[in-house]
């Protein structure tokens, strides 16, 4: 009787407020990224992806919109303490139709409002009845309506694993959450959910994706199977694990799992619960950015988890980012020459990117470089000077004192994302991507 | 000494026939300079002569540049060339000057260190930038007639670099892209080539009626834009620099606020 009566609210609401609703419910997902694979269109259908990936908007919180971020449904069987869409939240609730959700996305992609689809869902009934319904929506708007841009959807843990294999084919990327970084973490928070049964789909589809380039080198025209790879996210703060724990199993989903990304979620309170923590101070965005900041530092820079925390100091600095936090413990390292250090030594100089790296390692080519040709080429000096030499000499006379150039990289305040609140990232253009750097020269 | 200042036109065309003028007086490259448009203070001593541009002499120019630098090197100086930025010319002219006496001449954008090189590089990053952003930040809006037309203000004359984007995006769509500062048009007809037009008052009546769908989606994503944002992680300052606020003019979301 009263689910007759939910089916029929639901019928009768239009799609403004469904949107609403179920836009709502899917905001505190974190992946936008559109990045990871480059097709052009075939010239039958309606859109291309381009490697690097497409912001189309940033909200008012600074986050790219770069996908059609909605729930399929937010009706749920589980009750996990954090989510809103928990089954004991008195929320009003929707579902989409598949051919709702396939209008909207054609007609929002073909204003350039959005790069591509992404679609999770609460778990209706059971996680294979709902893997079914997004695969009905995603397979419609793959072959009726001829969409080639981004998708990106969630395999929802415990599901049949032939459904997350026939998804896989119509999907550019998968993700499933690893929710919170410990097993313990997931017990008290998510009864409902198991770290076996999160690893699960996470291994199939890695291995989904190890055979299918097999498969792709053997037959070009192989259809290709997750090819921007898989993500995950684990929320931070709404448990107590310290900073190393969640490095450590960021850098194992890397190594093992073969995980083009991991997001991190600074905890938002929405719900009122004893096993949640009170954050006064709002969410743990400082906390979010280091580990983002770390989260480059091994995905780019060749460092290793170890290398920056340990079992004795589990926690990043408050104050100095992680790769200055690093150079500042090993000051016998430094100062680098310039013009002679290879790439793995440059990277680790505080103030250059990868993006600097590069640019020094073309130009010395033609001579060597000067701090002036530094600082055109984009290095931060303020910060690197305190770590690198030009032809033997130091811009300035400085002491190679642990304290000193602590003390001068703090006076520097360092550039947040955030004054006090809000922060997020731009999806990484550069390397996510190595294919074609198409746009930016 | 002699100085001698060469005066093109703002255009592909214009610059490569100065640098091959350039040439062609066989004088050291420090003692010739290249002016697009406008005039200038006229120095005394120096003479003012005004290069025609030629199809032909272009062409070598570009082919040159292409055999000896590469289609990288190549891309990049297109980039510099769509630049509003007066010394655009002067800093391709010693960039190619520069790059043909370098030994590895592959790696000419590479040498930054220098100066024109470096200009170069910065010209044609902040039209890729520019471009990119377009590619974001653009929005289509469907006329009465289902013509998709978008307008946009660019800074540096970077429609050719984005149109190619849609195109392969948009095969099946009529669309218009609308250089509003320079009037410049580029339509793409649906299943064929795309094309330019230079400010046809035909095309700029026709912009006006809204499709009934056009309301519709518009209004879903407005409504999508501003439920999506965290209030708790409220940050303008980010939004602002991810999104500045002059693309806004012309984005659908912002209007009406």
């Amino acid at each position: 009787m009263e689910s007759n009566l939910i089916v029929r609210r639901n019928e009768e609401m239009s799609v403004m407020e469904k949107l609403g609703i179920l836009s709502d419910a899917a905001k505190y997902d974190v992946s936008c990224s559109s990045s990871g694979v480059g097709r052009r269109g075939d010239g039958t259908g309606i859109g291309n992806t381009l490697a690097a990936g497409i912001c189309h908007s940033f909200s008012a919180d600074g986050r790219c919109v770069s996908l059609l971020k909605i729930l399929f449904t937010n009706e749920c069987i589980y009750d996990c303490k954090y989510c809103v869409n928990r089954k004991s939240n008195d929320v009003p609730r929707a579902s989409f139709t598949p051919d709702e959700i396939c209008e909207l996305t054609i007609q929002f992609y073909r204003r350039n409002y959005i790069e591509g689809l992404f679609l999770s869902s609460g778990i209706l009934y059971s996680p294979t009845y709902t893997m079914e319904l997004i695969y009905e929506a995603v397979y419609k708007l793959r072959t009726l309506y001829r969409f080639q841009g981004y998708i990106h959807v969630k395999a929802i843990p415990g599901a049949d694993a032939e459904i997350v294999r026939r998804l896989g084919i119509l999907a550019d990327r998968m993700s499933v959450n690893l929710e919170l970084p410990t097993a313990e973490g997931l017990k008290r928070l998510a009864p409902n959910k198991h770290r076996k049964n999160i690893l699960t789909p996470m291994r199939q589809i890695q291995q989904g994706i190890t055979q299918n380039k097999n498969e792709i080198a053997l037959y070009r025209h192989a259809p290709s199977f997750v090819p921007a790879g898989q993500s995950t996210q684990m929320i931070i703060g709404a448990t107590p694990e310290s900073d190393y724990q969640i490095m450590m199993v960021a850098e194992s989903l890397y190594r093992k799992f073969d995980l083009k990304r991991v997001y991190y979620s600074a905890f938002v309170s929405v719900n009122e619960d004893k096993e949640l923590p009170a954050l006064p101070g709002g969410p743990p965005l400082l906390r979010e950015h280091r580990l983002y900041q770390a989260d480059w530092l091994l995905r780019f820079y060749g460092f290793e988890a170890q290398e920056l925390l340990s079992e004795k100091k589990p926690n990043f600095n408050i104050l100095l980012d992680p790769k200055a936090d690093w150079a500042l413990r090993h000051l016998e390292l430094f100062p680098v020459e310039i013009n002679r250090a290879d790439y793995r030594m440059i990277l680790r100089v505080p103030g250059i990117g990868v993006k600097s790296a590069q640019r020094i390692l073309r130009a010395r080519q033609n001579g060597s470089l000067n701090f002036n040709d530094l600082k055109k080429i984009g290095v931060t000096l303020k910060r690197a000077l305190y770590f690198i030499t030009c032809s033997g000499k130091m811009m300035y006379p400085t002491k190679m004192e642990e304290d000193y150039i602590t003390r001068n990289l703090i006076g520097e305040k360092e550039r947040l994302p955030f004054d006090r609140d809000g922060m997020t990232y731009r999806q990484l253009s550069l390397f996510d991507d190595c294919g074609d750097i198409f746009w930016k020269g | 000494m002699e100085e001698f200042y060469l005066i093109c036109e703002d255009s592909l065309e214009g610059i490569f026939t100065g640098i091959y003028d350039a040439y062609l007086k066989k004088k050291p490259h420090g003692q010739i300079h290249l002016l697009t448009g406008g005039e200038e203070n006229y120095r005394l001593f120096a003479v003012y002569e005004t290069c025609t541009p030629d199809e032909g002499k272009a062409a070598k120019v570009a082919g040159t540049i292409m055999r000896e630098f590469g289609e990288e090197a190549y891309l990049a100086i297109c980039r510099a060339l769509a630049s509003r930025e007066p010394d655009k010319g002067e800093a391709i002219y010693k960039t190619v000057a520069a790059g043909l006496a370098m030994k590895n001449k592959r790696q000419v954008m590479g040498n930054l260190a220098n100066p024109y090189i470096h200009r170069v590089f910065e010209l044609a990053r902040f039209t890729a930038n520019e471009a990119h952003f377009h590619v974001e930040f653009l929005r289509f809006r469907e006329l009465e007639s289902g013509i998709l037309y978008a307008p946009i203000g660019p800074k540096n004359n970077l429609i050719t670099f984005i149109v190619p984007h849609f195109a392969d995006r948009l095969p099946l769509e009529n669309f218009i892209i609308h250089d509003d500062v320079r009037n410049i048009f580029a339509v793409h007809p649906a299943r064929r080539d795309w094309y330019l037009v230079y400010g046809d008052e035909k095309l700029k009546q026709a912009e006006q009626n809204l499709s009934e769908g056009e309301k519709k989606y518009s209004a879903l994503f407005s409504s999508f834009f501003h439920t999506i944002a965290i209030k708790e992680r409220k940050n303008y300052g980010l939004q602002r620099n991810m999104l500045p606020l002059r693309y806004r003019e012309y984005m659908t979301e912002f209007q009406g606020k």
